[in-house]
């Protein structure tokens, strides 16, 4: 297997050979299965990468990093905007948001925008959302939040029956992108292209926000950079201030780099999202493994009592993202003591956003089955036949799922094998018990 | 016609795990690429048979054969029985215990809802020699 060049979409994480020393810790940790040690080597197949970051946490020898872009633009005669994710505050204790803005402007960004009133309107978007589809039953229970784009990739790829369960509202970093897009255009009268936004994230997403999510209009896609990218600059651009001088919620007008709220750094934790929907019959669940147990569930039929459930698969929410550079235990601490500071509350006048929700504007403007195609593929499936022979393998096999033959277990190698993508000789167990590559083959064939 | 066979050992009280049995025939349908209202309904009706074996029933096994023109679902157990299957397989019936009532169990709801998604359903069981529980899926969508 090649380490496939997939387009950019389909590039969330890259791997340094060089470093790589074939340990094979990565193969098992992968939740779509895409990842083969061959010639000693770690390999990904980008197509069925989801970006979940699980390799780049476990690799002891820094061999797998995130594909973000590159900052060097920041200097060029472009208008640069960060689109700050509130889990950047909790990077920095006991610094507050305003801060950590005017220390991405001493950076070399030309405006740093704050995503917590997107939060909101997102927040009012689903609640009205949900309270018409108890009546018009559009959406099959429980709805699945939309905000954690891994899960949404997760879904594409092995759980496609649920898609019709995706919250339909665009994500707040969709929301956010078209309409600061829009606003500094107007602000600036300049074109599409005169603006770079930089989605400022704690997962591994090269691409950012695609194209396609924005909907028509002609918005570039926007690129991404992990937060570990820009911490070490970002720490010494920022000064400390001991003084908590708080935001007023009266002060309720739109200002775009002092938008900051305490609301916003909770969604950065696991039930921040589920908390502020304000409905009762909601879950919220974080943790990859966790994640996909309850997604098993959901296609049981099971918690079709629950209106909205809120995943992240990273562990504690967003604050876990493998791209943080704090660890989340004291992130977390650091996100809800300045959650106190900054007080939470609502700002938004209700009559403006269901306006706006009248009239389509949260609602993404290409087709669910567009949508699908976000990046995460479906595996392609066996035929009957070919399974029945992948069974017979691994009841040949009987191993213990060692990942020694560079699959992450015995069913996938016989899988492998199928695709002509591994050869028999390459497992222990079949080379002891003196199995040779024709005698499977003879098998496959029949 | 070739088909596969596999079968899941499923154990009284085991709530933890409860559950598995379904989700690997789900899984497994999943991977033969079935259509998803198939699969769905395969996997809705193993997992309320698992469930009765796990809550109602004793220790025993899920079974699944699979070719491409059909689906059968075996639940076998080895516990106390039902002694009136007609009225067991009514809406609202349950003996389930409060405890798992706690649980959200217990609606009598089990059954008919095997009866609903199936296409065929055979209950045996007799009073202190355990239940088996036969489903049948026919699989005219036709997708493998
Ligand atoms: N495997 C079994 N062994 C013994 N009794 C059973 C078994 N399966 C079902 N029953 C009996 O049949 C009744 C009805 O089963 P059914 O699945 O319809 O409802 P339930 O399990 O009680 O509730 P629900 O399935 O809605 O949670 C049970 O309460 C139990 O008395
Ligand atoms: S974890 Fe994977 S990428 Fe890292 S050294 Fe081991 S095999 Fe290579
Ligand atoms: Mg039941």
């Amino acid at each position: 297997m090649k380490d496939e060049k997939g387009g950019p979409a389909h590039c969330f994480v890259h791997f340094e050979s060089d470093l790589c020393t074939g340990c094979g810790h990565c193969i098992k940790r992968c939740p779509t299965k895409a990842i083969r040690v061959r010639n000693n080597k770690a390999v990904i197949r980008h197509s069925l990468c989801i970006g979940c970051g699980e390799c780049i946490r476990i690799c002891e020898n820094g061999a797998i990093t995130a594909s973000t872009s590159e900052l060097d633009s920041l200097h060029s005669d472009k208008i640069t905007i960060a689109l700050v994710s509130p889990v950047l505050y909790s990077q920095f204790p006991g610094v507050l948001p305003k801060d950590v803005l005017l220390g991405l402007k001493n950076m070399g960004f030309t405006h740093a925008v704050d995503m917590s009133y997107y939060f909101e309107m997102f927040q009012w978007a689903t609640a009205e959302y949900i309270s018409r589809n108890r009546k018009t039953g559009e959406s099959p229970w429980p709805l699945i939040s939309p905000v954690c784009p891994v899960v949404l990739r997760l879904i594409v790829c092995r759980f496609p029956s649920l898609l019709p369960h995706v919250h339909p509202i665009m994500r707040p970093v969709a929301l956010m992108a078209r309409d600061v897009m829009s606003q500094f255009k107007a602000h600036y009268k300049i074109e599409d292209h005169d603006i770079l936004l930089y989605y400022i994230n704690p997962c591994p997403s090269k691409m950012g926000i695609p194209k396609k999510e924005l909907g028509q209009g002609g918005i570039h896609s926007t690129g991404a950079l992990g937060i570990n990218d820009i911490y070490a600059e970002l720490s010494r651009q920022i000064k400390h201030t001991e003084k908590s001088d708080k935001i007023p919620f009266a002060q309720a007008g739109f200002e775009y780099e002092q938008c900051t709220s305490g609301g916003g750094l909770l969604w950065s934790m696991s039930g921040g999202e589920a908390e502020a929907t304000g409905l009762d019959k909601t879950l919220a669940v974080a943790g990859l493994n966790e994640t996909i147990t309850y997604l098993e569930k959901i296609e049981l039929g099971l918690f079709n009592d629950i209106e909205y459930i809120e995943f992240r698969t990273c562990r504690e929410g967003c604050i876990g993202g493998a791209l943080n550079a704090v660890d989340k235990y004291l992130a977390k601490s650091a996100a809800l003591k300045m959650a106190k500071t900054l007080g939470v509350g609502t700002r938004l006048n209700r009559e403006r956003v269901l306006r706006l929700y009248d009239s389509n504007w949260f609602f993404p403007k290409i087709s669910p089955q567009e949508l699908k195609k976000l990046g995460g593929k479906k595996e392609k499936t066996f035929s009957f036949d070919e399974l029945r022979k992948i069974e017979e393998i691994v009841g040949i096999i009987d191993g213990k799922d060692c990942g020694a033959c560079g699959s992450p277990d015995c069913r996938t190698f016989a899988e492998d094998i199928l695709r002509g993508d591994a050869s028999p000789h390459e497992c222990v167990y079949l080379k002891i018990r003196g199995i040779t590559d024709e005698n499977i083959l003879k098998k496959i064939k029949s | 016609m070739p088909s596969i066979q596999k079968t899941f050992h499923v154990t009284k009280n085991d709530f933890i795990h409860a559950g598995e049995a379904s989700i690997h025939v789900k899984n497994l349908l999943k991977s033969l690429n079935y259509v998803p209202d198939l699969v769905r309904r395969v996997a809705i009706c193993g997992y309320e048979a698992e469930m009765n074996l796990v809550m109602h029933g004793g220790d025993g096994e899920l079974s699944v054969d699979v070719n491409a023109d059909r689906i059968i679902v075996d639940v076998i157990d080895h516990g106390q029985g039902i002694a009136d299957v007609e009225l067991a397989m009514q809406e609202g019936y349950s003996t389930a215990k409060d405890e798992y009532r706690e649980m959200g169990f217990g609606a009598g709801m089990g059954l008919p809802n095997i009866k609903k998604n199936s296409d065929e359903m055979v209950i045996t069981s007799e009073q202190g020699n355990g239940t088996h529980v036969k489903m049948v899926f026919f699989n005219k969508g036709l997708n493998v």
